[in-house]
């Protein structure tokens, strides 16, 4: 029989979660709210290339992977209002304006040769990032406190992880000959740079470091 | 990339071969093939042409379902937050990934039935209907007529392979019949919400339908006859939103245009009937 009155710890023993974490509530939110804006402008654009992208394996891969972002979106859009920001508009926005200009030059290719510059932007350079900057907030926001974060973070990562390896593998067969690898790494660079002068997607510190404001001449 | 992809750019690989609605409508050979007298029309496999029939559907679906997706896709990006509000966006990219699969399983489908990509002509109609610059217009024309146009072909298509004893035709429209009244019903609620103030843009809205609608009950392509290959399947239709009175009106226009096409298939072959008598 059970002992019913016997008291028992709250937290088991394997249980190490903490209470201490890096975000007070407007913290959290200010990042929340990036993500979301960045999210929707990364959507936008998959659903838009879909008709200007004549390889059909990568035309039906963009039509999945639109929706994977749009979703995550709507996870940001829900948890606003649960950190006290009631008009999630207002927070919906991006760090500053050098991550708008990046952004834009991630949505800017549209010819239908530019499949390898398209997919370079996001899988090679934006959604490692958003691997980053999620897992950094993962890491190290209250296991307690933040648990609904979390859980949105977790759902969201494993689809960046894997739409990363179906972007990189598609990548990997489309580049197949000298010339396009050094389209490839030139795309790649200009892109690098353009985020390194936003600082990441939620501004400088997005993966912790305050950083210096850096500048490209 | 800029705003609002015109039809010419879709972009395609070389197996896809491109026409217009035109050229298949006032194709000179019509008349004549309108001559003989190859019974009803509604896809039955006791029909002798079935299997090619069959096939050249289900490669207008499949190049139907990229276009479906291209539409969906552009509508994630052609307008503003205010223009199109998130979550009418959000629906869309939900289309976009539906539209997706339903392209991966008509591909696999056109394998299934003996059917190649690019053995048949690609319309970019649909993806025409998807370039409507007010977001309202373009969920009627999109989700609400033409993706009813898609319950009307994938009951048709699922009857199809039932009556043929092909298990796995059947399957796969049942499954996308669902996903198809999901978009229509997408698109009776966003017209609801977006014009429930505004009973002029609801007019115009619900007019570039009935327009769309029309083209494809043209040659008397969609109704409720034997007449017709392709049967409005009304259950769905209202599963989906439609009322009964618009799945009347619809079918009364689709009665007319069976009658119109008749006649004029009578006239053609009249006129082709006297010029080789006077030759
Ligand atoms: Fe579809
Ligand atoms: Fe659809």
């Amino acid at each position: 029989m059970t002992e019913t009155t016997k008291p028992r710890a709250p937290f088991a023993p394997w249980d190490r979660r903490e209470l201490p974490g890096l975000f007070a509530v407007e913290e959290s939110a200010r990042r929340v709210g990036n993500y979301k804006w960045a999210e929707m402008r990364l959507f936008e654009v998959l659903g838009g290339w879909v008709a200007t992208i004549p390889e059909l394996d990568v035309k039906l891969m963009l039509g999945r992977h639109t929706y994977h972002h749009a979703w995550h979106a709507e996870l940001w859009h829900k948890r606003l209002p649960e950190l006290r920001e009631m008009n999630p508009d207002r927070l919906t926005v991006p760090p500053n304006d050098a991550f708008v200009t990046f952004m834009d030059a991630i949505r800017e290719p549209e010819a239908p040769e530019l499949t390898i510059e398209k997919l370079v932007g996001v899988y090679r350079v934006l959604i490692p990032r958003f691997i980053a900057v999620y897992t950094y907030h993962l890491n190290g926001t209250s296991t307690i406190t933040d648990a609904p974060t979390i859980r949105s973070l977790k759902f969201a990562l494993q689809d960046e992880f894997d739409d990363w390896r179906d972007g990189e593998m598609l990548l990997q067969s489309l580049i197949d000959t000298p010339e396009k690898v050094e389209r490839a790494g030139r795309r790649q660079m200009d892109l690098e740079r353009l985020y390194l002068v936003s600082g990441g997607i939620a501004g400088p510190g997005s993966l912790g470091e305050p950083v210096e404001e850096v500048r490209v001449s | 990339m800029k705003k609002m992809l015109p039809e010419s750019e879709l972009a395609r690989d070389e197996r896809f071969v491109r026409t217009n609605i035109e050229d298949r409508l006032f194709d000179p050979r019509g008349p004549k093939v309108a001559q003989r007298n190859t019974g009803p029309a509604r896809m039955g496999v006791d029909r002798p042409a079935a299997g090619e029939r069959s096939r050249s559907l289900m490669h207008g679906i499949f190049v139907g379902e990229i276009q479906a997706l291209e539409g969906a896709g552009r509508t994630c990006y052609d307008f503003d937050d205010e223009t199109a509000p998130f979550q009418l966006k959000l629906d869309m990219a939900r289309q976009c990934w539906d539209e997706s699969r339903h392209c991966e399983i008509s591909v696999k489908l056109g394998d299934h039935m003996g059917a190649e990509i690019g053995e048949y002509t690609e319309s970019t109609f649909l993806f025409a209907a998807a370039c409507n610059p007010d977001p309202v217009l373009r969920l009627c024309g999109v989700n609400r007529a033409l993706e009813g146009l898609a319950i009307d072909v994938f009951n048709s298509m699922k009857d199809f392979g039932n009556e043929s004893g092909d298990p796995v035709l059947e399957f796969c429209e049942d499954w996308m019949l669902a996903d198809e009244v999901t978009h229509v019903k997408m698109g009776s609620d966003w017209l609801r919400r977006l014009t429930a103030t505004d009973p002029e843009r609801r007019e115009r809205a619900l007019e570039f339908q009935r327009t769309v609608d029309a083209i494809f009950n043209l040659g008397g392509f969609r109704g409720e006859d034997d007449e017709n290959p392709i049967q409005l399947a009304r259950n769905f239709r209202r599963l989906a939103g439609f009322t009964d009175d618009e799945n009347d009106s619809l079918a009364a226009l689709a009665r007319e245009s069976t009658v119109q096409a008749r006649e004029m298939a009578e006239a053609a072959s009249a006129a082709l009937h006297a010029s080789a008598q006077g030759s």
